[in-house]
């Protein structure tokens, strides 16, 4: 073999164009076996059609793919993956009606049709140990939480044996604890024959596990290096890590993709619903020993929550702690099996979705929810469909006041924005329907840290407008920095209520979310 | 495991088969006919069933394999004199082959544009067996040798239903079923995995097609006569796919039931032909309204706990 010299994967001059937009502009990029790569750049910068364009999925429109010096720039995604090629989804896509197991039997069978059954199920086993779903295999796809199909992404790519490992985002979304064993995970499946491409947000895993990294930015490589270096440019800290969550004032940004709201926003009312008289006597929202949860499992035990009009309450938990059950009780996804909940006064425990959101309530969903198929001007009206013509367009010129960007690609497809444009595009609709009070949940899931500012800092704007906020939030500097009271949920309960600085020092806090591991 | 599951499905056909096989011996003339029919539906349901239920590809054209099948049948038969089951095997090919000539366009077609495209083919079929005069134009070819007695038609239509459920079974119950599966409910995503859906697709096309036309030519042999508007009718493609769906799309037993449960309110209803569309019309429409997984998945739903054999 000439493995010496000729490099694993090597891509030169790549472009990708959607129409007049180059979402990859002349990247080169070369990986050698046993090496861990790290791709990290703001939401939109091409990271995803990088990998789209060396997985197969998305055909360049120039450039090279070389896989061990063989040109594969025009194969298809399925001779791409029996070649040696094992990527995951930055959103999952597991077949959804199959057991986790027969997930995996698809990549076995599709590159060893021919392979012994006894052998094929040791191999899948050891797999599912090592990513931790041993568990749940014979669980249909379609029951894994979101964390549990991105190891399952993990376990598919890695059951294809593969030479080039693209791994799209498998860090967001996850606490401290399992950082540490998404770490110890790629660790393992490091290998002196694999070539590993870490696509990610959550520096921490970068850190760990890149002895390189690149940048890319506006689809073209800013830079490339030794990852302490990448880290420490003053450049990559303009362009993609902001303050990275630390509590200190935002300086004015760059005019990028994510421009900052202005100061001074005049329109906001027209999103935030009016005080009522008896705001100050009664709660907004009020639970009272609320238990819920889904068929024999209960998630929720004994919940108390007090909401005053105009605060912003955190809450905080590891996966799995009940976070996103407690948002669908509160907006009626869900109905309690038991306590009060009630909405300015009114008694809402039971009642169906809509009608909870009839009340004010909006909730702006984890995984954003985006309708592909309608513009983004036509996902926001949608949210307003209630009010007359001239009402909707007053608020939807205040959300393009708070997002200006939204403004500018308001007649493009919901899901051809970034990341970042897509969370912003959210929370716009969230407030089209003049809430009285939003819950935010997970906002900041798989952002750049500069998007991530960006976005609190329209949440800052928003709350000094009087709108009342929950916010669901792993990125804990930020949910504390913005909260005037924090509720740290721990197996289902409330473990932890308070001030967000008392909470902050709380050695509690960091048990439950550094875990004992690290 | 698979393995097993696969044997105990063959044993239970080959069982099956034996059984029936006996069946002149002792059902009358009339009762022979409707399980020669049974058959003959079964096939095609079945098959339109693996295509539509399994890899996701609705197809509207079981009417140009059937016609196919005819056509070729009534050719060997009559210029050459060819056996029926040298003639069966011919017809397969043939059903292979017409899927494979096609499918670079059809399958350049997703969704729905893929289904207009089926009811294309046999429309174009038909038009061209109207118009060309070799094949008997529009009043079509008669068999010039008397066809081989009905106890002698109902074992090859037998042998036919067996093959295709043989086919059936192994396209459910060993390794091929998930990567059918994949598939269907992500082609991408199971590209990702390696799995080459263009072949797997082409596969069942090329499989349904081959099964098709043998039923097609059964049938037609059956008949003693053909012309291109009841061989290559819609009819055949609307009876197929309303048996299915009243079956159970994507069930198992889903084309068996259907086709049990069509033929016999056909039969029940025998003397008012009018009423017999109509009623079949109405338990479409309720069925699609409130059990759209058919008879079996709502006789699954009743009395299981609720599973989903999403192979066929």
């Amino acid at each position: 073999m000439n493995a010496a010299t000729v490099p694993l994967l090597e891509v030169t001059g790549l472009v990708k164009r959607y129409g007049g937009v180059v979402a990859i502009d002349h990247v080169d990029l070369q990986l050698w076996p046993g090496t861990i790569t790290g791709v990290i750049g703001p939401n939109g910068a091409g990271k995803s059609t990088l990998i789209g364009m060396i997985g197969g999925a998305v055909t360049p429109s120039a450039g090279v793919i070389r896989l061990a010096g063989r040109d594969i720039s025009r194969r298809p995604a399925s001779e791409r993956a029996r070649a040696g090629i094992g990527r995951t989804y930055q959103i999952p896509r597991p077949f959804l009606d199959m057991t986790v197991a027969e997930n995996l039997e698809v990549a076995q069978y599709s590159i060893a049709p021919f392979i012994g059954a006894g052998l094929a199920k040791t191999e899948r086993l050891n797999l599912l140990q090592l990513t931790g779903l041993l568990d749940v295999a014979e669980v249909p796809a379609r029951a894994l939480p979101l964390l549990k199909r991105k190891r399952l992404e993990v376990a598919r790519a890695l059951a294809l044996k593969p030479r080039v490992l693209l791994l799209d985002e498998v860090g967001a979304g996850l606490i401290d604890s399992e950082v540490t064993e998404l770490i110890a995970l790629i660790q393992a499946v490091a290998d002196p024959h694999v070539a590993i491409i870490i696509v990610e947000h959550v520096l921490r895993v970068v850190r760990a596990c890149c002895a390189r990294s690149m940048v890319l930015n506006f689809g073209k490589k800013l830079i490339e290096g030794p990852t302490a270096e990448i880290l420490a440019h003053d450049e990559v800290a303009s362009v993609y890590l902001g303050t990275g969550g630390a509590r200190q004032s935002v300086q004015a940004a760059p005019k990028d993709e994510a421009a900052a709201p202005q100061q001074g926003l005049n329109l906001l009312s027209w999103l935030i619903a009016p005080k009522p008289p008896e705001a100050a006597s009664r709660p907004l929202l009020e639970l009272q020993g609320i238990c819920a949860g889904y068929g024999q499992a209960r998630v929720l035990k004994d919940i108390n929550l007090q909401v005053q009009q105009g605060e912003a309450i955190a809450i905080l938990g590891a996966n799995g702690a009940g976070k996103t059950t407690l948002a669908r009780t509160i907006t009626g996804a869900i109905a309690p099996t038991a306590g009060v909940l009630r909405i300015a006064g009114d008694d809402a425990a039971g009642r169906a979705a809509h009608e909870i959101s009839g009340l004010g309530i909006a909730h702006c969903m984890e995984g954003r929810r985006i309708f592909p198929t309608l513009s983004v001007r036509e996902n926001l009206l949608v949210a307003a469909r209630q009010v007359d013509h001239a009402t909707a367009q007053q608020r939807l010129a205040a959300v393009y006041e708070l997002f200006p960007i939204l403004a500018e690609r308001a007649a493009q497809g919901g899901t051809s924005l970034s990341g970042g444009q897509q969370q912003m595009l959210a929370i716009g609709r969230a407030l089209m329907a003049r809430p009285r009070l939003v819950i935010f949940d997970e906002v900041s899931l798989g952002l750049a840290p500069i998007i991530m500012d960006r976005l609190y800092e329209a949440l800052a704007t928003l709350k000094a407008a009087g709108m009342t906020l929950i916010i669901i939030e792993q990125d804990v500097d930020r949910a504390l920095a913005l909260a005037d009271r924090v509720y740290v949920l721990e197996h289902g309960t409330f473990g932890l209520v308070g001030d967000p600085r008392d909470i902050a020092d709380d050695p509690r806090l960091r048990h439950i979310y550094i875990g004992t591991a690290d | 495991m698979k393995q097993h599951r696969l044997i105990g499905d063959v044993g239970i056909l080959a069982g099956g088969f034996a059984l029936l096989w006996f069946a002149p011996s002792f059902a009358s003339d009339y009762a022979l006919q409707i399980s020669f029919r049974v058959m003959i539906y079964l096939t095609l349901a079945e098959s339109w069933n693996l295509l539509t239920g399994s890899v996701g590809l609705v197809s509207l054209g079981t009417a140009s394999f059937v016609g196919l099948g005819s056509y070729v049948a009534f050719g060997l038969a009559n210029h050459f004199g060819t056996p029926l089951p040298v003639i069966l095997m011919i017809c397969a090919l043939a059903g292979a082959l017409l899927a494979t000539v096609v499918s670079p366009a059809l399958f350049r077609l997703r969704g729905v544009y893929f289904t207009v495209g089926t009811l294309a083919l046999a429309a174009l079929l038909q038009l061209l067996m109207v118009n060309l005069p070799t094949f008997g134009g529009a009043s079509g070819i008669f068999l010039k040798h008397d066809p081989p007695p009905l106890p002698s038609l109902y074992h090859y239509a037998l042998s036919v239903a067996l093959v295709t459920a043989l086919a059936m079974a192994i396209c459910a119950r060993t390794r091929i079923s998930v990567i059918i599966r994949a598939v269907r409910d992500d082609e991408d995503a199971a590209a990702q995995m390696g799995v080459r859906p263009y072949r797997v697709k082409l596969g069942a096309f090329a499989l349904a097609s081959a099964l098709i036309a043998m039923a097609g030519a059964v049938q037609a042999i059956n008949l003693g006569a053909i012309e291109p508007y009841g061989t290559f009718g819609l009819q055949w493609t609307i009876d197929t796919l309303s048996m299915v769906i009243i079956g159970g799309i994507g069930w198992r037993l889903g084309p068996l039931a259907g086709v049990l449960f069509v033929v016999a309110l056909g039969e029940m209803l025998a003397n008012y032909p009018e009423a017999h569309i109509a009623i079949t019309g109405v338990i479409l429409i309720v069925l699609i309204r409130f059990a759209p997984s058919g008879i079996v998945g709502l006789l699954t739903r009743l009395f299981t706990r609720p599973r989903r054999l999403s192979s066929p």
